[in-house]
């Protein structure tokens, strides 16, 4: 690599460590910011640079927040005595979105995922311990995914609930709204059946 | 090269490229295999991959020699074997020896046998335990360590159930003097290890340790994940 190419490899480099992003796309941005719009680039690097300068995380929900506490878990209209577990930031916004919740979260920030080493120190429970312990939650609503991983989460974190004598529910998970049953995969199809409930 | 319509389990998955996954897959044919799924990571295919997990019994499509296939079709012929709580976190044990212990490419139809009878016996209601000393005797003994389980190895006596034995390492179970090295284990337990039958507590106490002693050598000096989280989290109950 000769110096003159330096700074662009550089930030090909750094736009491949995006999620998702390979090689070919890194570079298709590279040239479309340093061809097209620099302003844009400018933009991007600030926001960066202020975002990560002023993000930090939540210390009762540990979600993003740039407040020590964030205003979900300020606010006195949302019932924090149901709290309700999601493995990342996007859950939060899709649940939001929903309008279907009125309580507080707990944002995991991942899963327990016991082959990559990810256990609950690496996954910071103790910190959702802690707010366990509070005293102020009654019901703790598992909303992890429905993938292997998920379910081991959801477990372990309903156990950590039951042992201080906390309800912990698990989001229902089932046949999809304006789905065709025809259509639907058999693990769903069983999952719907097993939670089903009085119609 | 093509395989077709292979039965295995996902063991991992990791994410791979820019939309594809890298699989871990065990199949009955062809052992541990690597294979890519390509595009199932795609936003709005969310359902490409959805019988991509481990624990699922599944029928594999693949081509290609070398490392890496490419899986070109999957079929879920029944349901995810229904593992709750802790068998779940004992499946994930049993992955990672599998991980850890056997080779790509290496054909180990028993084996295979031995993990899906495992996840079956796990997400039953019997005792976990005994499901597990049971798949590590059979996958030592898949990998050519098996366990010397039917006599004496210095005198070559059958082995008795009211004996107790020091089980040494690289010869197998001794009857024992109170000064002799090895592990101490009861005839019993080695007994019934060797024809699977149901290990009461004691036992299971004793096949833990003399399984765990075999394997070690095997998974060397980097420590097992699953056993260390397990620690953990039983120090926490
Ligand atoms: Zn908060």
């Amino acid at each position: 690599m000769s110096d003159d190419t330096k700074a662009l490899e550089d930030l090909k480099r750094a736009l491949r460590r995006l999620p998702g992003i390979g090689a070919k796309s890194a570079q298709r941005m590279a040239f479309h910011l340093l061809g097209r719009d620099r302003g844009a680039a400018r933009d991007i690097a600030q926001a960066l640079l202020r975002a990560v300068d002023r993000i930090g995380h939540c210390q009762r929900c540990n979600n993003f927040s740039e407040t020590e506490v964030c205003a979900i878990c300020r606010s006195t209209r949302r019932d924090s005595g149901l709290l309700c577990v999601v493995e990342s930031p996007a859950d939060l916004v899709s649940l939001e979105q929903s309008g279907a919740f009125g309580g507080t979260y707990f944002v995991l920030m991942g899963h327990l995922s016991p082959l990559d080493g990810i256990g609950p120190e690496e996954l910071g429970l103790p910190k959702l311990e802690a707010l366990l312990e509070g005293g102020v939650v009654r019901e703790v609503i598992l909303a992890t995914n429905a993938t292997v991983e998920g379910e081991a989460t959801a477990h372990y974190i309903g156990e950590l609930a039951r042992r201080r004598n906390l309800l912990a529910t698990r989001i229902a998970c089932g046949v999809p709204i304006g789905g065709e049953l025809e259509y639907i995969d058999r693990g769903t199809l069983a999952r719907a059946f097993s939670g089903r409930r009085e119609a | 090269m093509h395989t077709d319509g292979e039965r295995g389990f996902i063991l991992h998955r990791y994410p791979y490229r820019e939309t594809s996954l890298l699989l871990e897959a065990f199949t009955h044919g062809c052992g541990r295999v690597g294979l890519v799924a390509r595009g199932v990571r795609r936003p709005g295919k969310t359902f490409a991959g959805a019988h991509l997990h481990p624990f699922q019994p599944l029928l594999l499509s693949w081509s290609g020699r070398g490392e890496l296939g490419t899986l070109n079709r999957v079929e879920a012929p029944e349901m995810a074997i229904g593992l709750k709580g802790d068998a779940m976190w004992c499946a994930f044990y049993v992955n990672e020896l599998v991980l850890r212990l056997l080779h790509r490419h290496e054909a180990h139809a028993d084996l295979y046998d031995a993990y899906d009878d495992v996840l079956r016996k796990l997400s039953q209601d019997g005792s976990q335990e005994q499901a597990l000393r049971i798949f590590e005797k059979r996958l030592l003994a898949g990998l050519g360590y098996g366990l010397a389980l039917t006599r004496d190895a210095r005198s070559g006596e059958p082995l008795y159930a009211h004996q107790t034995y020091r089980y040494l390492p690289d010869e197998g179970p001794v009857a024992a003097d109170a000064k002799s090295p090895g592990l101490v284990v009861a005839g019993a337990t080695l007994i019934a290890l060797a024809c699977e039958a149901l290990l009461d507590a004691k036992q299971l106490r004793e096949a833990k340790s003399l399984l765990r002693m075999a394997l070690k050598p095997l998974l060397g000096d980097k420590p097992l994940y699953t056993r260390s989280l397990f620690r953990s989290m039983q120090a926490q109950a």
